[in-house]
Parts: C-alpha cells; structure tokens; sequence
C-alpha cells in the first residue's frame, strides 16, 4: 500500500499470490509416500461469483482456453456452479502432473484478464480410503488441510488428522499458520 | 527401530543456562563474603528449609491442589497405561494420582524417581483419547527420568536465598552492618541476583520441557500424540474453524495475535507453538 493510498483509502483488492501453488507438485509424493495419500485424479479452482455479463466472458474464455488445453494433455474438464454462487472449474486427469499445470494454466488466464481477484482456491484432494483435501487460498498465498470427519462429513472436520497433515507436510507446502483461517469449503463439487 | 538422534542445540543452550546460573551465584557469594556480612545465618537456615521442602514436596505439592493417589482396582487403566510406558522407559512404576478439577493439567512431583507421583485432571483424563493421554503420561514420566525437581530445586536455592535477603534484609545483620550501610549494598547485589537467576532458572525449566517433550515422543514413538494432546489442552484445536470459506469470505477480518516478548522470557513453560514445532521436527524425523 502506498502513501497515498494510506492517506485517500485504498479500494484496491490484494492481487492473488499463486506463486507457491505449484508446490503441490512436489509435495505429493511425500503424500502418498509417507500417509499412502493418492490423488483423487481431480483438481478445482473456486471463483467468486461476478456480475453476469462478465460472468458469461470468463466462463466462454475458461472454456475456450480449457478446450485447448484438454487437447494436449487429454484433461477433462466441468464448469459448476454451487449453492452460494460460486463458479467450479473442475479437471479430471489420471496425470497428477497435467492437473497442476491444468490449474495454473487457468489461474494465469485469469490473472492476465484481471480476474485474478475473484479467485477464491484451489482445491486438490487426496485419498487413502477417506477424502483429504488441499486448499490452496489465494489471499492467503498458502496451502491448509480439510478432512471432513467420516461420521458427519458435511459439517464436522478431522482437525487431529488435519494437524498431523500440518506436521508431515510443513517442510514441503508453504502451510497457512494461522489454524483460524483454515476455513472449510463443505460438499465440493468433486 | 527409529534412532533419535540427541538435540545437541537444545543440550548446549541448557548447559549455558546452568553455567551463567553457576556464574552468577559464585559472584553472588563471593560479593557476600567480600563485604563481610552476615548473612552465614540465613543461608543455613535456607538450607535446612529447604532440605526439609526437598523431602516433602511431593507431599506439599499434592496437597496443595487436592491430588488423590488412586489405587490399581480405583483407576486400572490409567495404571495399566503407566506401568507400560515406565516398562518402556526403564523407569520403577510412580504414584498415580487424580485432581478433581475440569482445568486439564498434569504434573510430576517427587525428589527421586522411586519416589515419584504423576498426577493428573478429571478435565485431561475427558478431554484426551487413549494415545494422548499417553503422550503426556510419558512426558510426565521424563520429568521424572530427567530428575527435574531435584535439578530445579537445587538450581533456584541461591536464587531463593537471594529474594529472602532482598525481602528480609533490614531484620538481617548485627548493628555495625546497618550503620555501615553496607546493607544497601547486599540489598542491591542480591536484588541482581535474584531478577538474573530467576530468568535463568525460567530459562532452565523451558528447556526441560523441551527435553520432556522429546522423552515423550521417544517413548510412545508418536510425537503426533502429544501435539494433539498439546493442542486440546491448549484450545487449538478449537480454533479451526468450521464455517465455510464461502461464507466468510468478503469478511476479510483482522487477526492479531498478540505476540508477548517478556511473557515468554518469564514464563516456565515455553510457548505451546515452539513445542509444537519441535515435535513436528521429530515427526518428520521418524516418518
């Protein structure tokens, strides 16, 4: 923030930090290795909701760009729409490493169009049996886990697991500190 | 079988705690004699205090919170749970005692390890699953291990001599020290005393249950036992929120965490985060 903006009050949103988001890469072989966590071979991007007519531009333009993507690297893809309005780009590839660059590829169009504030997360989700899932927040420039807990998998979460995820995985993924801001994103589209 | 590797940062920065506290005391009698004081009389009479609160402290300590030793038909789990991990760590099986009270805690007391009792809370003992409880039962049991009441009541004696002459000292010395005014200076010399070794000896008690931690891990093997543990004791857990990101998002509240420089220099035990993030050094160590 500058000092002008200090003094006038700035209405400018943080720009999305997505630098670390690739750390995913790496990390999941830690995953699977060490908690025997295997992709899900699924990936989505969250998008806050926009006012309509450049909701349907960035929807054509996701599509377009997804559609020329998929032809390379053979990546399905869905976009959804939730309960709150929000917009899910969802990926569907066995290739872990073609959902990264799948999710980035996305996250960068988005950027370059000035859309880059209405992304909300990133979402990889991982399993061995139960769901883990990655969320990647873009405020936040970092990574924290999400495990619903298996009785009650819509409103109640695993923070024991959740914490030894933190412990296992704190050297790999740039891991959000501040466990108050480890929101929940409950009934994913995937 | 894992290897624990010693923690040789943590057993350097623990003897230099003890060699300024040693330091500091030699000065702190030496400066006494010097000045001819004296003050012989009450450093006896401390001594005799305290070799008397050494023998009964376990006593003193339980009493004074309301612990109950239980017997093995009263609490037979908890006394199946002890008698493994001292198995494990090679340690004569202690007292076990009960606190009523929802605050979860759990302490250690006893000079030596034959004589030791580990106490524990209703509130911890409702609170904790069975590997949790696990986990701070080992990390009371390296305390005893560790001998850390004999070596924290043997390091704060001086200091202890030193606050009773900084409260006591004008009923101290005969009529030619208080005409001297040399009192003033064995008032001041050992107010410095006493402020320098009591953060020293905060010091020495943060780094033992450091040690403690790590005795723990090592003995149950699961340093993520005593994190979680070490979380619900401490809230944590409670903290991770369950509203949806969608939800609250636009929100976008402040969170400030107050961060307390001298709260930490006094206090005995180190904070929760730094504990927690020793423990998942080690975790990463064993996966």
């Amino acid at each position: 923030m500058g000092f002008i903006d200090f003094i006038l009050g700035s209405t400018k949103l943080p720009q999305p930090k997505s630098e670390r988001l690739f750390a995913i890469a790496t990390a999941r072989v830690t995953l699977e290795a060490k908690l025997g966590l295997k992709p899900t071979g699924s990936a989505a991007i969250c998008i806050k909701p926009l006012e309509s007519s450049t909701y349907e531009r960035t929807r054509a333009e996701i599509e377009d760009l997804l559609r020329l993507g998929s032809r390379e690297t053979g990546t399905a893809y869905r976009i959804e729409n939730d309960s709150y309005g929000y917009m899910w780009v969802v990926l569907t590839d066995p290739e872990f490493e073609d959902l990264v660059s799948g999710v980035h590829m996305v996250v960068g169009s988005l950027t370059d169009s000035g859309l880059g504030q209405q992304l909300l997360c990133a979402v990889y989700p991982f399993s061995n049996g139960f769901k883990v899932y990655w969320i990647f927040s873009f405020k936040l420039g970092a990574y924290y886990p999400f495990v619903p807990s298996r009785e009650k998998p819509r409103s109640e979460r695993d923070s024991a697991l959740e914490l030894r995820l933190r412990s296992v995985m704190a050297e790999e993924l740039p891991i959000e500190k501040d466990v108050e801001r480890w929101y929940p994103i409950w009934e994913m589209p995937l | 079988m894992v290897r624990w590797s010693a923690d040789r940062g943590l057993q350097a920065r623990m003897l230099l705690t003890m060699f300024l506290l040693a330091a500091v005391y030699l000065i702190f009698i030496n400066v006494i004699m010097a000045m001819g004081v004296g003050i012989q009389g009450v450093v006896l009479i401390m001594g005799v205090f305290l070799f008397i609160q050494y023998f009964y402290s376990d006593k003193i300590a339980l009493a004074s919170v309301g612990a109950r030793i239980v017997s093995e038909s009263e609490a037979p789990e908890l006394h199946e749970l002890v008698g493994r991990l001292c198995a494990i760590a090679g340690l004569p099986k202690p007292g076990i005692a009960i606190v009523r009270t929802d605050v979860p805690n759990a302490f250690a007391t006893g000079r030596s390890q034959s004589s030791s009792v580990v106490a524990v809370t209703t509130g911890l003992l409702r609170r904790l699953d069975k590997s949790e409880l696990e986990a701070v039962l080992a990390h009371e049991l390296s305390h005893i291990k560790n001998r850390d009441v004999a070596v924290m009541t043997i390091a704060s004696f001086l200091s202890t001599v030193a606050s009773v002459i900084v409260q006591n000292i004008f009923f101290l010395g005969d009529r030619r020290d208080r005409e001297s005014g040399s009192l003033i200076a064995v008032w001041i010399v050992s107010l410095v005393v006493w402020i320098v070794s009591f953060i020293l000896i905060r010091a020495l008690s943060r780094y033992r249950e450091f040690s403690a931690d790590r005795g723990s891990a090592i003995i149950t093997g699961r340093p993520s036992a005593l994190v979680s543990a070490l979380m619900k004791i401490s809230g944590t857990m409670a903290r991770i929120p369950k509203e949806d990101l969608r939800r609250v998002e636009g929100m976008n509240a402040f969170f400030i965490i107050p961060t307390g420089a001298i709260a930490n220099l006094l206090s005995t035990h180190p904070p929760i985060e730094a504990r927690i993030a020793a423990l998942e050094r080690l975790e990463r160590e064993i996966l």
